[in-house]
């Protein structure tokens, strides 16, 4: 636990300093101005347009930065072969796998927690919205970054910086269709098709099922029968990334 | 004396290429012992299987045959990580971190308390010169610098073996004197060494044992003293118009500023044809006649091209 812990510390002091995140907070700083300008020529509830917006635009960076520092944080590691010292002093190598997912997880919890609050901010100036389901709606954001986080991971270990960010953007954009992929399918009178959309469908992690951004603020709270569901999935899918991950890692060759 | 480290027959290939893949082998079939309490240089040309044969060691790599013993246990998977400290070449860490962040999270990563760390953390940076670096960040620190603190982090949990990858490569030269006497000292508390380097004056002054590979075998394994009394060095003075017979295939020439040729070389019989040859040819001078102290650089030099000619060095 205390290697895990270390790990996880050491992580998360790098990424938190990495000049991406600031970055990051700029633009989405223009994009509330952006969506403040818009809201004022628009009719209607001009919060709830603002939080459809920021909560939209706090999902595609969170994604983005989660792949982003993610696979650049694994590869640099290597690169500058700080992995090696970490993994010579570790009994077994499946605790940096954990580790490196804790503090990346974090990080960028910390980071939506901190855009989260930035929006409500703007929200509250513009008028009032139904809290819970807001909140409910983040934390299940928070869910979903820890899933790309994983899915990064995998993949980081096993290609290139390149063609990692490019395997994860696909599983991330696909993950997101799973249920059409799979009506595709049924649709089709051809029995591979039929057989791929089906292997896609459970394979790939479906994305989808962890949003709540579509009705928050419009309604008073999510069941929490369906926030522990999302809960349930999302903790197995990522403990599943993280199984596949140290089996990876375990048996690969770091030359 | 009872090897602390006893590698037998360690080979490895690596897969080359992108899509039509190729094997090719690394190490064949290597086998050394390190004694407890000695200094070994691991040396070896570029290429040679030098960090292959660490990274086996500290289990970044699986060898695709032989063991590793340590202390007497087979590691299947490396060596018992609180035991031993790796330095790897040319580190440079987390550029976002300072060196006594960085040295604190790995010296607990190795077990070593909170209390006792924050002394040794301030120890090792003053013992290697890091002090006013120690809360700047790494991405602000020379080369030189980033390299103390990857000794230092070697170093940290006091580990009874030491495996040092290149640790006075980027180092100015009170740097290195400044590694070399941290290194000594470990020595003195009786840690076990094992290090790589191309400069072969440091491994000389470091180390009284010595492992040489060559294209992945070993071709020398034994005492630095024997290898260098083997033959001490003869040097001869001369000067021609033209070159005499024989002084090239013998010797190594080097002509000076003073127009005056050196030939250099180890082997009894060749000095004697080269004199004959200085002394028959018309215009040849023969100045002098003098012998130098074999340097473990000229016994490698001389070991390698033995070992291209198809002789082998005698194993002690």
């Amino acid at each position: 636990m205390q290697a895990i812990l270390e790990i996880a510390k050491l992580t998360f002091s790098d990424a938190i300093r990495n000049k991406i995140f600031y970055g990051v907070f700029i633009f989405l700083i223009m994009l509330l101005l952006t969506a403040i300008a818009l809201a004022s020529v628009t009719m209607g509830r001009t919060e709830l347009m603002i939080m459809d917006l920021g909560l939209g635009s706090i999902s595609i960076l969170g994604n983005l930065m989660a792949i982003i520092i993610t696979i650049q944080s694994l590869q640099q590691e290597r690169e500058s072969r700080t992995l090696y010292v970490l993994i010579t002093r570790l009994e077994q190598r499946w605790k940096y796998i954990i580790g490196k997912f804790s503090g990346l997880a974090a990080v960028l919890s910390i980071q939506i927690i901190l855009m989260c609050l930035l929006l409500a901010l703007c929200i509250v100036i513009f008028g009032g919205i139904y809290w819970q389901s807001y909140m409910q709606a983040c934390f299940t954001t928070i869910l979903e970054i820890w899933i790309i986080i994983g899915i990064a991971l995998l993949f980081a270990q096993s290609s290139s910086l390149f063609l990692a960010i490019l395997l994860t953007l696909a599983v991330d954009i696909a993950g997101r269709f799973t249920f059409a992929i799979r009506q595709l399918g049924e649709q089709s009178d051809n029995p591979a098709l039929q057989f791929l959309t089906q292997a896609m469908y459970y394979i790939l992690p479906n994305l989808e099922a962890v949003n709540l951004r579509n009705q928050a603020g419009y309604i008073v709270q999510y069941e929490w029968s369906q926030l522990l569901q999302i809960c349930t999935y999302s903790m197995s899918e990522i403990a599943l990334l993280l199984c596949i991950c140290s089996f990876i890692f375990s048996r690969k060759n770091l030359s | 004396m009872n090897p602390l480290i006893d590698v037998q027959n360690i080979s490895l290939t690596i897969p080359t290429g992108h899509i039509f893949q190729k094997k090719k082998t690394i190490l064949h079939d290597i086998s050394f012992q390190v004694a407890k309490g000695t200094s070994t240089a691991y040396l070896g040309t570029n290429g040679a299987g030098k960090t292959s044969t660490f990274r086996i060691l500290c289990g970044l790599m699986k060898a695709d045959s032989g063991k590793v013993i340590f202390d007497g246990h087979a590691m299947s998977g490396g060596l018992p990580p609180k035991r031993f400290g790796f330095m790897p070449e040319q580190p440079y860490f987390y550029k976002n971190l300072t060196p006594q962040e960085l040295l604190t999270g790995l010296g607990k990563l190795s077990g070593v308390d909170s209390n006792t760390l924050k002394k040794h953390v301030h120890v090792w940076a003053e013992r290697l010169h890091f002090t006013k670096v120690l809360n700047q960040r790494l991405s602000t620190c020379s080369k030189g610098q980033v390299q103390r603190v990857g000794l230092a982090q070697a170093l940290i949990h006091q580990p009874d073996f030491i495996l040092l990858d290149e640790p006075l490569s980027g180092l100015d030269p009170i740097g290195r004197a400044c590694v070399r006497d941290v290194i000594h000292d470990e020595i003195k508390r009786g840690a076990t060494l094992l290090f790589s380097s191309h400069v072969l004056d440091d491994a000389e002054a470091i180390c009284d044992q010595v492992i040489i590979l060559k294209e992945g075998k070993t071709v020398f394994s034994g005492e630095i003293q024997s290898l260098l009394s083997s033959n001490d060095i003869w040097v001869i003075q001369a000067s021609w118009n033209h070159q005499p017979d024989g002084v090239q295939e013998h010797g190594e020439v080097k002509k000076f500023i003073d127009g005056n040729y050196h030939i250099q070389g180890s082997s009894i019989a060749s000095r004697n044809i080269i004199i004959q040859s200085i002394l028959n040819t018309p215009g040849a001078d023969l100045i002098s006649v003098g012998a130098e102290k074999k340097t473990l650089e000229h016994a490698f030099v001389d070991l390698l091209h033995a070992e291209e000619g198809g002789t082998h060095a005698s194993h002690p």
